[in-house]
């Protein structure tokens, strides 16, 4: 639920990222490594989101140049291509040098009473965030010029070139955002479990699930779809069975793509 | 009059390697037999070896999913991310059969195949019915392969969970044998490329040939998209599980690992990226090259991630189109000057 509420930059700038995962994993370790070398949390927990967005940045810089320069259907191709070639070198580089490392951020405290339900202060905090991180994108894209011509870009490339907005430029803000986006996901993960090396790939696919159900490039769809799925999926664990629980995640993902290819809040083309 | 024919001829790019070689039959023979004489005296240089001719076979199977991935996906662009668990379903349904249900081998693996076809055929037809596009047909495969590896793992009473299966049945044919079971391979490599060329020469080459041209255009000219489409799917589908049945019993065991997204499909995709998307040959070759690669990596351990996805990367930023059409092109260029 916490990686699905930050899937929304995910499948916009009509690119997918099938690295998204490894990139939050990698943020992660950045806090690792910097509270191991003796910097305090909070500074830590910084630099760690300074480097999401700078490995968003590099990503715009290297492999997503060939990537933007198609149109349509090859776009996403090549990029879903080559950004599970990354995952796949980023993932066998991790789990070559620091197999057994994970990430785990305490939040000191017992647990804390809402409506008779006992809460852990970690899951409260991270979905404290999550919310806030929400409120502000949402805020950014609706009320500023700059949101607005990131949008402008999503919808419509060439007119908004034709306005005068330069789409690459929004097209790296938006790869930016997005790997900032997957840090605050590492980071609130690491407040409820562990963040270990080989969460990438989960991480990946439980976004791309949450982002299509959703609706590809709909902020409010990724927003209800995370709500929901977290729901079916810990009800149908509690009472299924955690193999089946996930089966119908997959099931519920797949169906809502058959019945609405746009995603419940999609638009529709 | 005539040397205006000239310049249309070397100016398809896309698809025109194959176009014309693919006309007679024994331009589409020639390269099957030089495959046969290539691969067929393996056995005799690594015999001795269990663990290269285990890797040997390993490499063939994957030239088997390899041609029907190619098939659904190179020739009517249908990316199709469950060939892993395609080949699942031909596996463990063959050996589920034959070692819970008392099947005779033959009849479990011919429902295992077809079992494997009607599944790949089913997803297509869905496919093409909400008219899915690369993407989403890519995404609700892939949420397919991932909810069958659950399957696996979840009913572990029946697979045997994560450690998989010894499969008892098969040993006493021969499939039981080393070298028996990779000419049985091999033959099913043929096979599968014969079918895959056939078909390519027969109305559905030119079915595929304007789908994957330009989809809207065939559709309006009267080309049945949906139907060659599912048809496709059904018949790489078939391939994808046929193969895995019958390396399922030539290895002896499985487990859902065997048939994992990043083991197979990953691979598979790479094998044919480096072959060339929609050619004959491509898989075969992304096959051997690819194959020879992994065994020289296995020394490197995890580093043989890395060294796949850089492969991956470089693959695709470079000769996006793979090898066979790079080649062509660079031959066809030097014909012109």
């Amino acid at each position: 639920m916490l990686a699905a509420g930050l899937t929304l930059v995910y499948g916009l700038g009509g690119a997918l990222n099938l690295a998204y995962g490894q990139m939050a994993v990698m943020s992660a370790m950045v806090v690792l490594f910097a509270m191991d070398a003796g910097v305090p949390v909070l500074p830590a927990v910084g630099l760690g989101l300074v480097s999401g967005a700078i490995l968003g940045l590099l990503l715009d810089l290297t492999i997503f140049r060939p990537v933007y320069r198609r149109q349509g259907e090859a776009r996403v191709l090549l990029s879903l291509l080559l950004t599970l070639g990354l995952a796949f070198v980023v993932d066998g580089f991790l789990t070559w040098r620091i197999p057994f490392r994970g990430l785990t951020l305490n939040i000191g405290g017992g647990p804390i009473d809402i409506l008779g339900v006992p809460m852990r202060r970690g899951s409260l905090l991270a979905s404290a965030i999550t919310i806030v991180a929400f409120v502000l994108l949402f805020a950014f894209f609706r009320a500023t010029a700059l949101g607005r011509a990131v949008r402008s870009v999503i919808e419509d490339e060439q007119g908004a070139r034709l306005v005068g907005v330069d789409p690459r430029r929004m097209l790296r803000l938006i790869l930016i955002m997005s790997g900032f986006l997957a840090a605050i996901v590492a980071v609130t993960r690491a407040m409820v479990t562990p963040v270990t090396v080989t969460l990438g790939f989960e991480i990946t696919v439980f976004a791309l699930i949450v982002t299509v159900v959703g609706g590809l490039g709909s902020f409010p769809g990724a927003l209800m779809a995370g709500v929901i799925l977290g729901i079916v999926n810990s009800i149908a664990a509690s009472y299924i069975g955690t193999f089946l629980s996930l089966i119908i995640l997959l099931a519920a993902a797949g169906l809502t793509i058959l019945l609405r290819p746009s995603g419940l809040l999609g638009i529709r083309e | 009059m005539s040397d205006q024919a000239v310049p249309t001829e070397g100016a398809s790019v896309i698809g025109g390697a194959e176009g014309r070689s693919a006309r007679s039959l024994s331009a589409l023979l020639l390269p099957l037999l030089a495959a046969a004489v290539v691969l067929a005296p393996v056995p005799f240089l690594l015999g001795d070896s269990r663990v290269l001719m285990g890797v040997a076979l390993l490499g063939l199977a994957f030239a088997c999913y390899t041609i029907g991935f190619n098939l659904i996906f190179g020739s009517t662009g249908q990316l199709f991310l469950c060939v892993g668990a395609l080949a699942g379903i031909g596996g463990y349904g063959a050996v589920l059969l034959a070692d819970r249900r008392g099947f005779p081998l033959v009849l479990s693996i011919l429902v295992a195949t077809v079992a494997a076809g009607l599944v790949g055929g089913l997803l297509s037809w869905v496919a093409v019915r909400r008219s899915l596009g690369v993407i989403f047909t890519g995404i609700i495969t892939l949420i397919f392969a991932l909810a069958f590896h659950n399957l696996l793992l979840g009913r572990g009473d029946l697979t045997g969970g994560e450690s998989g299966l010894r499969i008892q049945s098969g040993s006493d044919t021969f499939l039981g044998d080393r070298i028996l079971s990779y000419y049985a391979m091999l033959a099913l490599v043929l096979l599968f490329l014969l079918v895959h060329g056939l078909l390519r020469r027969s109305h559905f080459g030119w079915g595929f040939r304007a789908l994957r041209d330009d989809e809207m255009a065939a559709e309006l000219t009267g080309v049945n998209v949906a139907r060659y489409r599912v048809i496709a799917a059904l018949v790489g589908g078939a391939m994808v599980g046929l193969a895995g049945a019958v390396y399922a019993f030539s290895r002896g065991r499985i487990s859902p690992s065997t048939f994992a997204f990043a083991q197979v499909d990953v691979v598979v995709l790479v094998m044919l990226a480096f072959g060339g998307i929609g050619t004959l040959l491509g898989p075969i070759l992304g096959a051997i090259v690819f194959t020879i690669i992994d065994e020289l990596l296995v020394e490197l351990g995890q580093l043989r991630l890395v060294a796949l996805g850089a492969l991956i990367l470089v693959l695709f930023l470079w000769v996006p189109r793979g090898i066979i059409p790079s080649l062509g092109s660079v031959f066809r260029k030097d014909q012109h000057r």
